[in-house]
């Protein structure tokens, strides 16, 4: 049994920031960076589906039922510092790390991303592949379901409880819907699943395993590993691209105080400016 | 002079060889069973972790023994219990002198050498000196009866806030059980003492030798006296002597014989624990040895012998238990049962028999002898405890140890989670980026020097909470300007400091605390000063007696010693006099942790205000609540915090101003608890900074433009 979770490296910016020359994205200098809260969450759920599935085998009384081995597979397309949030995963409990990079990923849209997810998951074939709803910073919330397009497979988006044995052909989940709504869901594995926040606790990684997590490896793939080629990925991989960046102009809001006749005089001021005509 | 040989004691006159050998087979048997006991007690404490022990035997020898000597460690806060125990324990070490000597020369020097001096002079002085220490030992004994008895000090009530009543081990009355018996059997062996030395002097009221020298014993005389005015003849006089001499002789061997196994062993393991003693305890933090696979303490086993040999220090005398600021405000943690759980845990499965396995040595959890995640996590780490204990139990670092444990496991409070995240991402527990680290200069109206890019004099380690809260913020900008006015060439380390760990490591988040301590002294390598100065007493702990532990060795103040140095050196000079009636409250890590108590009152002093003292002052300062990681974990609703009980003492002292203080976390704590106390508008928490700056009003030309 093997779930791959699809984890990504997010940035924070605080009220001080600069954009990047080419106005398209926020000066790197500023990001604060950290794991994507969602991918937290899935990260979790898979590294418990593991942990209940390796106490079940040590439970169990016949040798011969030997379960199957559960392995979680963290997989990250980032540059370097996108080590940070594999060792993380690797700190909470998962398996293995892989991380897909080349320079020409760069400007890629969720489409391109997705495209070179499902190339790992063909590579890896796991029974279930999770990835966040969304990540906190872009928030395109579509990177999952489009692996699942690539990949062909069914997928569920926004699960907040799952119910799965390893070794089972079928997951059994609840979808959040709006209006509090819960959706159950009974799904063919292999699925992709883009799990909720709040499905459950997220572990805390102390720094000491962190550290001892640096020296487990990390697979570098490049996209030419999976077979994907330059019109893959980047701008020319994808469906949109992004044209500017920008912070929207901060409206404004004032009580008009005074009689009627004051009150109305200073309306037809506020009028005669916002129209542009000299006061 | 009487060098009379037949002046001495009377030993087994009248015993057949039968008797004699009966009682000698009696005491070889008492004292083989004592080392039995000795035996399984040590090891006991050699089944927990190895551990070096730093400077010279004889050095620590030294200091015990002047510690137990001046019984200076019994007295503090409870000068009656000290002074009674001071009776016992002197006349228990006469008593114990004088049989001793009986011993060697009964059973050494004279079989041996021929040599006896058991007689005349010497045996008069010391028959004087013995009925004393007799008194002095049932005086001590009596008080201390009255004290259980009648007075029942709070602290000597076992009843644990971290137990239901009904649990098992709620209030221990095996304890009280085991209390009294002990007073009963020294009692007891003292009286039937002298009882014995009267019926001796009657039966023997023939012999002058005897007689007429009975008022060296002169309180066995006067029982003597009474004896015989009562019709006690001579011939009674020795059948009661004989009977009197078994009972007092049975006592006194099963006494001997009892004392590893019992609450009399703490005559031995309080020495021990005293010698093995480290001043710096909670100050510095041991290290996770490189060796060690799971961080901190699981098992029992994992304490190292020096721990486990102070739990069995432990006289449950309650001064802990009462310094205890999470006990006060009824959270479910006594220092003093957190150690008491632990001895029985250790006692239960470390004495006897094979170590067992390893699931039956985890001291985690709600079984007797377990501690909870409740317990562990209402430390406030304030060293109340570690301070006062006066047999130099170590509850610090025993706690934060455990603690190591539930945060490599996760369990604690999600929000310190978060915090430590935070923290580890951002280098601050705001969660703000590093480069609004010191985004409090900009309103200043001079520049302040980046100490990272060019040498300053002294060099300000601000910290997290003077640098990021609003609040704080103010007195941080104060403060520089103080510097600034005073012509101090100083300067920051900007986006370069991070927090300085010393919560973190008591939270016992040992990894992140590493990675914050190494960072600071990596940015202060980069920076050239002659002088840290801080304003955090947090951050001054760790720099000065952690840091060095991690190469980073810095000559640091805090800014109450360096403004009261300024003031002395007339760079600071007091031109409107405050008349302020002040009380100030001691930072636990200035105060208690660093000895820092009375620059700060110096400072008020200089500055004209009038200082009221609370009561508890100085070292037995009562914590904020904010320590040990407390500060990012909220208290449960509708239960008294820490911080609401030190502002209603404050509240008590009439005509107060001024509620000062010298830490930004009791700035944030204090002013919080003024308000939901309701004593706001009664008086103000206020930073020293802040009374400084009053005193010295700002020249209109500098003054700050905010």
């Amino acid at each position: 049994m093997k779930i791959m979770v699809a984890v990504k490296q997010v940035v924070a910016l605080d009220e001080d920031f600069e954009f990047r020359a080419d106005g398209r994205d926020v000066d790197p200098d500023f990001f604060i960076r950290d794991l994507n809260e969602w991918d937290d969450f899935s990260l979790e759920e898979a590294v418990k589906i593991k942990e209940a599935a390796a106490n079940g085998a040590t439970a169990a009384t016949a040798p011969s039922a030997a379960a199957p081995a559960a392995e979680v597979v963290a997989v990250s397309i980032g540059p370097e510092e996108a080590d940070d949030v594999l060792r993380k995963a690797l700190a909470k409990g998962a398996d293995r790390a892989v991380r897909v990079w080349d320079e020409a990923i760069e400007g890629s849209d969720p489409i391109a991303i997705a495209r070179i997810l499902a190339a790992v998951a063909k590579r890896e074939s796991p029974d279930l592949l999770f990835a966040g709803v969304q990540s906190s910073d872009q928030s395109f919330a579509s990177t999952g379901i489009a692996t699942a397009a690539f990949l062909d497979w069914p997928h569920a988006a926004v699960v907040a409880k799952l119910d799965y044995a390893p070794g089972t052909a079928r997951a059994v989940l609840r979808r959040e819907l709006e209006g509090g709504l819960l959706h159950e869901v009974d799904i063919q594995c292999p699925a992709v699943l883009t799990i909720q926040l709040g499905i459950n606790t997220p572990r805390y990684a102390s720094l000491r395993s962190i550290k001892q997590a640096a020296a487990k490896p990390i697979e570098l793939l490049s996209p030419a590993d999976l077979g994907l080629t330059s019109s893959d990925l980047g701008e020319a991989g994808s469906a949109s691209r992004v044209r500017r960046m920008s912070v929207p102009d901060k409206g404004r809001a004032q009580l008009i105080e005074g009689d009627v006749a004051a009150q109305a005089d200073q309306l037809a001021a506020l009028i005669r400016e916002f129209k542009g005509e000299s006061v | 002079m009487n060098s009379n040989d037949a002046v001495t004691r009377i030993l087994f006159e009248q015993f057949s060889a039968a008797q004699v050998r009966l009682f000698y087979a009696l005491g070889y048997a008492a004292i083989a069973i004592f080392f039995y006991g000795v035996y399984v007690q040590v090891r006991k404490y050699r089944r927990g972790a190895a551990l070096a022990l730093e400077g010279g035997v004889w050095s620590r020898f030294g200091d015990m023994v002047s510690t137990v000597l001046r019984h200076r460690t019994l007295d503090r806060r409870d000068h009656a219990a000290g002074g009674a125990h001071r009776l016992i324990f002197y006349g228990f070490v006469l008593l114990f002198i004088g049989t001793s000597t009986i011993t060697l020369q009964y059973d050494i020097l004279q079989p041996l050498f021929g040599i006896t001096f058991w007689h005349g002079d010497f045996y008069l002085g010391f028959s004087l000196v013995l009925d004393v220490a007799g008194v002095m030992l049932i005086a001590g004994l009596v008080y201390m009866m009255v004290r259980r008895g009648w007075l029942k000090p709070p602290k000597l009530d076992y009843a644990r806030p971290d137990r239901d009543p009904g649990d098992p081990d709620f209030d221990r009355p095996q304890y009280r059980r085991e209390d009294w018996a002990f007073l009963w059997i020294l009692i007891v062996i003292g009286g039937t003492g002298y009882l014995l030395e009267a019926a001796r002097l009657v039966w023997l009221e023939a012999r002058p030798d005897v007689w007429d020298t009975r008022w060296w014993s002169p309180v066995g005389a006067l029982i003597a006296e009474a004896l015989r005015g009562l019709g006690l003849s001579a011939h009674g006089g020795g059948t009661l002597r004989m009977g009197l001499w078994w009972l007092h002789g049975l006592l006194a061997l099963a006494f001997i014989a009892l004392i590893p196994f019992t609450k009399v062993k703490h005559v031995f393991t309080s020495m021990g624990s005293l010698m093995a003693r480290d001043p710096l305890a909670a100050q510095r933090l041991p290290r996770i040895p490189e060796s060690q696979a799971t961080p901190g303490v699981t098992k029992i086993t994992d304490f190292n012998w020096k721990q486990l040999l102070s739990l069995d220090a432990c006289t449950k005398c309650g001064r802990c238990h009462e310094a205890c600021p999470a006990r006060a405000v009824g959270a479910p943690l006594s220092p003093r049962d957190v150690i008491l759980s632990l001895r029985e845990f250790a006692k239960s499965t470390l004495e006897y028999g094979p170590v067992p396995e390893a699931a039956e040595l985890d001291v985690h959890g709600k079984s007797v002898g377990q501690v909870t995640q409740e317990t562990l996590w209402s430390c406030r780490t304030c060293m109340a405890c570690v301070e006062i204990c006066p047999v130099a139990v170590e509850h610090v670092p025993i706690i934060v140890q455990m603690r190591r444990k539930l945060v490599e496991e996760g369990a604690m409070d999600p929000l310190l989670t978060k915090t430590l995240q935070t923290i580890h991402k951002t280098g601050n527990s705001f969660g703000e980026s590093k480069r609004k680290r010191a985004a409090w200069t900009k309103a200043l109206p001079f520049p302040v020097k980046d100490a990272r890019k060019e040498p300053v004099d002294v060099l300000w380690f601000v910290g997290d909470y003077a640098s990021f809260d609003p609040r704080n913020q103010k007195v941080t900008q104060t403060f520089a300007t103080l510097l600034h006015e005073a012509g101090v060439d100083f300067g920051i380390l900007f986006e370069g400091e991070s927090n300085a760990g010393n919560d973190v490591r008591r939270v016992g988040e040992e990894g992140l605390y590493e990675v914050l301590a190494t960072a600071n002294i990596a940015a202060l390598g980069t920076a050239k000063f002659n002088t840290l100065v801080t304003t955090d007493p947090h951050s001054y702990n760790t720099i000065r007696n952690e840091y060095p532990d991690f190469g980073g060795k810095y000559p640091i103040v805090h800014y109450t010693s360096f403004v009261k140095q300024l003031f002395a050196e007339g760079k600071l000079k007091v031109t409107t006099p405050l008349s302020y009636r002040t009380t100030f409250h001691d930072p636990c890590h200035l105060g208690r942790y660093n000895k820092g108590y009375e620059a700060p009152r110096d400072v008020l002093k200089l500055l004209g205000c009038e200082l009221v003292e609370m009561g508890r002052n100085r070292a037995n300062s009562f914590c904020c609540g904010a320590g040990g990681g407390r500060i990012w974990i909220p208290d449960p609703v509708g239960t008294e915090k820490p911080a609401q009980n030190r502002i209603q003492e404050a509240a008590a002292i009439a005509g107060l101003d001024v509620y000062v203080v010298s830490c930004p976390k009791d700035l944030t704590m204090f002013e919080d608890a003024l308000k939901t106390t309701g004593n706001e508008g009664k008086f103000v928490v206020k930073e020293l900074i802040e009374l400084i700056r009053e005193a010295i009003p700002a020249r209109r030309t500098e003054a700050v433009t905010a």
